[in-house]
C-alpha cells in the first residue's frame, strides 16, 4: 500500500481504501488518485478530511464516480472521497413535498421512490438518473426542465456539507421558505467539491402531472429550428421544456440530417390539448409526432444521456432570444472535430436559457491540434463574452481543457473566491483549481 | 415597545463631511434633520425605534459608490434602506450608522419582453414592475403582501416571498443578475442572464443577505408570461384542523394551486368588524383561499377537485370565482387580515416561522395554547401551501407585564416552529428582532460559516452592523 492510503486505512477499515490499479477507473480528468476512499457517515468523511488537512493531501470528492471527465482538472488527487456506500434514502415525506438522501443515492433510484407516490424531481442534469445527487448538486448544471421548474439550486432545500477541515454544517432545512440567516447554501450547489463534501441532501419534489406529453417539431435545418425554438419558449405558455435537438452526420441514416424541437408539457391532458393547439399555430405546422407517458419521459432521458461517449463538450450561450446566432456560430468549429467518426458533431439546446450544448464524438488530432482547439474556442470564448454570453468547456480532453480551462475569466467578482474558499476549507486540501478564480 | 429606551438623537455629522457626501448627491439629498430623520427611525416593525444619524438618498451606481467610498473612510457604518416595509427591524440605523436609502433610485433601466427580462434600479416599487410588464403580457412573480409599497431592492435584501411563492418560488429564483457596490465603494458585477461562467454562486448568497453585504444598485430579474386564466376559490370551514386537512388532501391530490391561504377565526371577526369587512362568516374558525392559475382549459378540472376536498374535509361552504371582480372579493378578508388587525389592537407582533405543511394542525394548536397560556389574542394568517405561519400577537405596549408576554410568547411560537422541523422566517428576515433567536436553528458551526462568509464581502462589519447573526450589542436582550 502507498503511504496515503496506509494511513487512511489505519482510520478505517481495510475494505474501505483502495490504491494501485483499483484506482485507475476513478481517474479524474485524467489524475489518477493515489487513494480512493469509501466512507460510510460524515463522521468519517470528517476525519477523513481532518486528517488531509494535517497532512496536505489533495482530496477530490467523486461521488460515485459517473461525472469525472467534466469540469477544470484539479491540481492533484492524493485522495478520492467516493459516495458510493452512502447511498440511503434517509427521508420522504410525500405531503411535505420533500425527500432527503445521502449524497451517493442515484437520481434514479429517487426518481423510482418518488414515483410510488404520484411525485417526482425536477433533476435532468446531463447524465440522467445514474448521476449522484452530491454530484448533481456539486456540479449544479441544469438541464431541459430548469425552463418549467429551475436549476439544481432551486430543488434544494437543505444539505450537510463536510468542509475541508472537518466541520459538518447543517445548511438549509426542510421547508421552501427560509429566511433564517444568510443562505450560504446556495454556495454549494456548483462548487465542485471545493467547499466540502456533500454528504445529504434535502430535495424538493413535485406532483406529478397527469398528462406528460412531448411534441416533436421538425425543421427544415439548424437554423430554421432554432428559430422555431425560440417561438416556442417565448409563447405565453408554462412549458416544462423546449429543447433543440441538431442530430450529428451520421445520425440520420446517411440521409441529411433533420433537426427537432422537443417541446414537454406536464399538465391535465385538457391544458395540454389546449397547449398544443397554440404551439401548432405559433409554428404554422402541426407537429411531426407526439410521444405520452413513459415515451415523453423518455425521449428527454435521452437528451440527459446525449453528452455520453464526448470526447468534447461545450455550452455556449447567449440571451435566449439569439439562439438563432449561436447555432449559427457552431459552423465555425467544423475543423474541430472527425466527421466520420461516430456522430460527428451534434447540438442541443435549451431554448428558454439559450444554452447551447455542442456535443463532438471524437475531437482530430492532428499535430498541434490541443493549440488549434485552444486558439478557435479562445477567440469564440472571447467574442461571446463580449455579447454577454459566454463558452464553458464542461467536459474535455485533458490536454486541451489544461490550456483553456473550463471556464472564462471570473472577472472582479473573482476576487470574493478566495475568501469563500478559505472560510470552508483554510488547508485548502478541497478540489485545489477546480473553481475559476 | 415598553421598555425600549427612549430615541437618542446620535451625533451629527460634520460639516465637512455633510459637505462631500451634498457634493455627490446634491444638498437636498443628506437629510441631518431631526425632524425628517423621524421617518427613518422604523420600518415596519414598529416596536423598534431607532433615529440615524443622516440619510443620504443617492441617485446612481457611481453615486452609491462615491457614497459608501466617503463614508467608508471616516469608518462610518452603512444601512441600507428601500421603502422600510420591512417586518424584522432590518433597516434601522444604530449608533454612528448612516442610511442610504434608495428612495430616488425607481428607474426601469431596460425591459426585454423577448428574453423576459427587466434592469432595474433597487427603489422600484414591486407592483410598478409589474405594471410595466404588462403590456407585453408579462409580470413579475413575487409578490409580497405590501408589493404595492416594497421596492425590489428590499425583495432582495429579504429573499421575499408572498401568497403565490406556493408554486413559483421566492425571489432568489427571479433575481438573475445584480450590480451591487460593497462597503469600500467597490461596484461589482454578479450573475447576469445568458452567462454560465463558473464560480461560486455569489449572487445566491447575496440575495437574502439583509444588507450586510453591499448595496444591491441594479437588479436583473427573470419575468414570466402572465397566466392565460386564473380561478379562485374560498372554502369557509367551522374548525380550523378542517382546514389544515384541506390543504392536505388538495397537495395530496397532486395538485399545484397558485396559492393557498388560511385566515383564522380570530382575524376574520377583525376583518368583519372593520372597514374591510369582506363577507366572511364570523361564526367559522378558517377561511381558506385556493387559486390555480395557468392554461384556461386546465382549470375547470383542478377547481373541482379542490372544491371536491375541501367539501370532503368538511367545509360549510365553498364559493368560487370567475371574474376578475370576484376574485378580489374573495381575496378580500385575506388581503386586508393585517390593516384589520391594527384596527382592533394597538400593536402588534407579526411572527413568520415555516413549517413542514403536515405539521401545520399540530403546530396551530400549540399556538393556540402558547396564547391562552399568556393571555394572549393570537390571530393566523398563513401561506398555508407552504407552511408559513403569520401569528399576529395582539398587544398594548404600555402594558409593560403585556409586552413581556407577548416576548415570551414570540419565543416559544419559534421554538415550537424549529421542533416541528421548521425554521424561525419564512419570508420577514431576521434583522434585528429575531436575532436573539437564530441558536434556535443554528448551532455554533453554521453561524460561524455564516459570520465568515458576511466577512468575504464586508471585511469590517460595517454593513448594516448589528443585523441577522447574534453577536451584537443586543444580543440575548428578552426584549426588543
Amino acid at each position: 500500500m502507498n503511504p496515503v492510503a496506509d494511513l487512511l486505512s489505519q482510520r478505517l477499515s481495510m475494505a474501505q481504501v483502495v490504491d494501485g490499479f483499483e484506482t485507475e477507473r476513478w481517474a479524474i480528468c485524467g489524475r489518477v488518485p493515489q487513494a480512493v476512499v469509501f466512507p460510510e457517515s460524515e463522521e468519517q468523511v470528517a476525519e477523513i478530511l481532518s486528517l488531509s488537512s494535517e497532512e496536505g493531501w489533495h482530496c477530490v470528492p467523486g461521488g460515485r464516480g459517473s461525472w469525472l471527465q467534466g469540469g477544470q482538472p484539479p491540481e492533484g488527487v492524493d485522495v478520492l472521497l467516493s459516495s458510493e456506500r452512502m447511498n440511503e434514502i434517509s427521508a420522504y415525506e410525500p405531503a411535505d413535498l420533500f425527500i432527503e438522501a445521502q449524497a451517493g443515492a442515484l437520481l434514479g433510484d429517487l426518481q423510482r421512490a418518488t414515483s410510488e407516490c404520484r411525485q417526482w424531481l425536477a433533476l435532468d442534469p446531463p447524465g440522467g438518473g445514474r448521476g449522484s445527487v452530491g454530484a448533481t448538486l456539486a456540479v449544479g448544471t441544469a438541464g431541459p426542465l430548469e425552463a418549467g421548474f429551475g436549476s439544481p439550486r432551486d430543488q434544494l432545500l437543505g444539505a450537510t456539507l463536510v468542509t475541508g477541515d472537518g466541520r459538518v454544517l447543517g445548511l438549509g432545512g426542510r421547508v421552501v421558505k427560509n429566511v433564517a440567516g444568510f443562505d450560504i447554501l446556495k454556495l454549494v450547489v456548483g462548487s465542485w467539491g471545493t467547499l466540502g463534501m456533500i454528504t445529504s441532501a434535502t430535495l424538493r419534489v413535485h406532483p406529478t402531472a397527469s398528462m406528460d406529453r412531448t411534441l416533436l417539431f421538425g425543421a427544415p435545418d439548424p437554423g430554421a429550428s432554432a428559430a422555431l425554438a425560440s417561438r416556442f419558449a417565448q409563447a405565453p405558455l408554462p412549458l416544462a421544456a423546449v429543447e433543440l435537438l441538431v442530430p450529428g452526420d451520421e445520425e440520420s441514416g446517411g440521409g441529411a440530417s433533420r433537426p427537432l424541437v422537443a417541446v414537454r408539457i406536464l399538465e391535465s391532458e385538457d391544458a395540454a390539448d389546449e397547449a398544443e393547439r397554440l404551439l401548432a399555430e405559433r409554428a404554422g405546422v402541426a407537429p411531426v409526432q407526439r410521444l405520452e407517458g413513459e415515451h415523453s419521459a423518455a425521449i428527454f432521458a435521452n437528451v440527459g444521456a446525449m453528452e455520453e461517449g464526448s470526447d468534447l463538450v461545450l455550452r455556449l450561450s447567449l440571451l435566449p432570444a439569439r439562439l438563432p446566432e449561436l447555432v449559427e456560430i457552431t459552423s465555425q468549429l467544423g475543423g474541430l472535430y472527425d466527421p466520420s467518426a461516430g456522430w460527428g458533431m451534434r447540438l442541443a439546446a435549451h431554448a428558454h436559457s439559450g444554452v447551447l450544448r455542442v456535443m463532438i464524438a471524437k475531437m482530430n488530432r492532428g499535430e498541434g491540434w490541443a493549440d488549434g482547439a485552444k486558439d478557435l474556442l479562445s477567440d469564440l470564448r472571447r467574442s461571446l463574452e463580449a455579447e454577454g454570453g459566454s463558452l464553458v468547456v464542461s467536459q474535455g480532453p485533458p490536454e486541451l481543457v489544461g490550456l483553456l480551462s473550463a471556464w472564462g475569466e471570473l472577472g472582479p467578482a473573482g476576487s470574493f473566491t478566495a475568501g469563500i474558499q478559505a472560510a470552508f476549507d483554510p488547508a485548502s486540501v478541497l478540489a485545489r483549481g477546480r473553481m475559476p478564480q | 415597545m415598553a421598555d425600549e429606551p427612549p430615541s437618542i438623537l446620535p451625533d451629527p455629522l460634520t460639516k465637512e463631511l455633510r459637505d462631500r457626501l451634498c457634493g455627490v448627491v446634491g444638498d437636498a439629498w443628506v437629510i441631518v434633520d431631526a425632524d425628517r430623520l423621524l421617518a427613518y427611525e422604523s420600518d415596519g416593525l414598529t416596536a423598534y425605534r431607532r433615529t440615524p444619524r443622516a440619510v443620504v438618498l443617492p441617485k446612481s451606481t457611481d453615486e452609491v459608490s462615491h457614497v459608501l467610498s466617503i463614508l467608508s473612510q471616516e469608518g462610518i457604518p452603512v444601512v441600507p434602506r428601500g421603502a422600510g416595509t420591512g417586518l424584522s427591524g432590518g433597516a434601522l440605523a444604530d449608533g454612528d450608522a448612516v442610511v442610504v436609502g434608495t428612495a430616488r433610485m425607481t428607474s426601469m433601466l431596460s425591459l426585454d419582453p423577448d428574453n423576459r427580462l427587466a434592469r432595474v434600479q433597487p427603489g422600484m416599487i414591486n407592483a410598478n414592475l409589474t405594471k410595466a410588464a404588462e403590456p407585453f403580457g408579462l409580470y413579475y412573480a413575487p409578490d409580497p403582501s405590501s408589493q404595492s409599497a416594497c421596492t425590489l431592492g428590499g425583495n432582495v435584501a429579504e429573499n421575499s416571498g408572498g401568497p403565490h411563492c406556493l408554486k413559483y418560488g421566492v425571489t432568489t429564483r427571479y433575481v438573475t443578475g445584480l450590480t451591487v457596490v460593497t462597503y469600500d465603494g467597490e461596484i461589482v458585477e454578479l450573475g447576469g442572464f445568458g452567462r454560465e461562467r463558473g464560480g461560486y454562486d455569489l449572487l445566491g448568497v447575496f440575495v437574502g443577505s439583509e444588507g450586510c453585504f453591499g448595496i444591491a444598485t441594479e437588479i436583473e430579474v427573470r419575468l414570466l408570461p402572465k397566466p392565460e386564466g386564473v380561478r379562485t376559490l374560498l372554502a369557509i370551514f367551522d374548525r380550523l384542523e378542517d382546514a389544515g386537512t384541506a390543504v392536505t388532501e388538495i397537495m395530496a391530490e397532486g395538485l399545484l394551486p397558485a396559492a393557498l391561504e388560511i385566515i383564522d377565526g380570530p382575524t376574520i371577526r377583525a376583518v368583519e368588524a372593520s372597514v374591510f369587512a369582506a363577507g366572511y362568516p364570523t361564526d367559522a374558525e378558517a377561511a381558506l383561499v385556493v387559486e390555480f392559475d395557468g392554461i384556461e382549459a386546465g382549470l375547470a378540472g383542478d377547481v373541482e377537485r379542490a372544491v371536491a376536498q375541501c367539501s370532503r374535509a368538511g367545509a360549510r361552504e365553498v364559493r368560487t370565482a370567475d371574474s376578475a371582480e370576484e376574485r378580489l372579493a374573495l381575496w378580500s378578508g385575506r388581503k386586508k387580515a393585517f390593516g384589520a388587525m391594527g384596527q382592533i389592537a394597538n400593536d402588534l407582533m407579526v411572527q413568520d416561522g415555516t413549517v413542514p405543511r403536515s405539521k401545520l394542525t399540530e403546530v396551530l394548536g400549540r399556538i393556540s395554547e402558547i396564547g391562552a397560556r399568556y393571555d394572549l389574542t393570537i390571530a393566523n394568517v398563513f401561506h398555508a401551501g407552504d407552511g408559513n405561519l403569520h401569528p399576529n400577537l395582539l398587544f398594548d405596549r404600555s402594558n409593560e407585564d403585556e409586552v413581556a408576554r407577548v416576548n415570551r410568547a414570540s419565543k416559544e411560537i419559534m421554538a415550537v416552529c424549529v421542533e416541528a422541523g421548521g425554521t424561525i422566517t419564512g419570508e420577514h428576515g431576521v434583522g434585528l428582532d429575531k436575532r436573539r433567536y437564530m441558536s434556535l436553528v443554528h448551532g455554533p458551526d453554521e453561524l460561524d460559516a455564516m459570520r465568515r462568509i458576511k466577512w468575504v464581502f464586508d471585511p469590517l462589519g460595517r454593513m448594516n452592523p448589528g443585523k441577522v447573526l447574534p453577536d451584537g450589542p443586543d444580543d440575548g436582550k428578552e426584549a426588543p
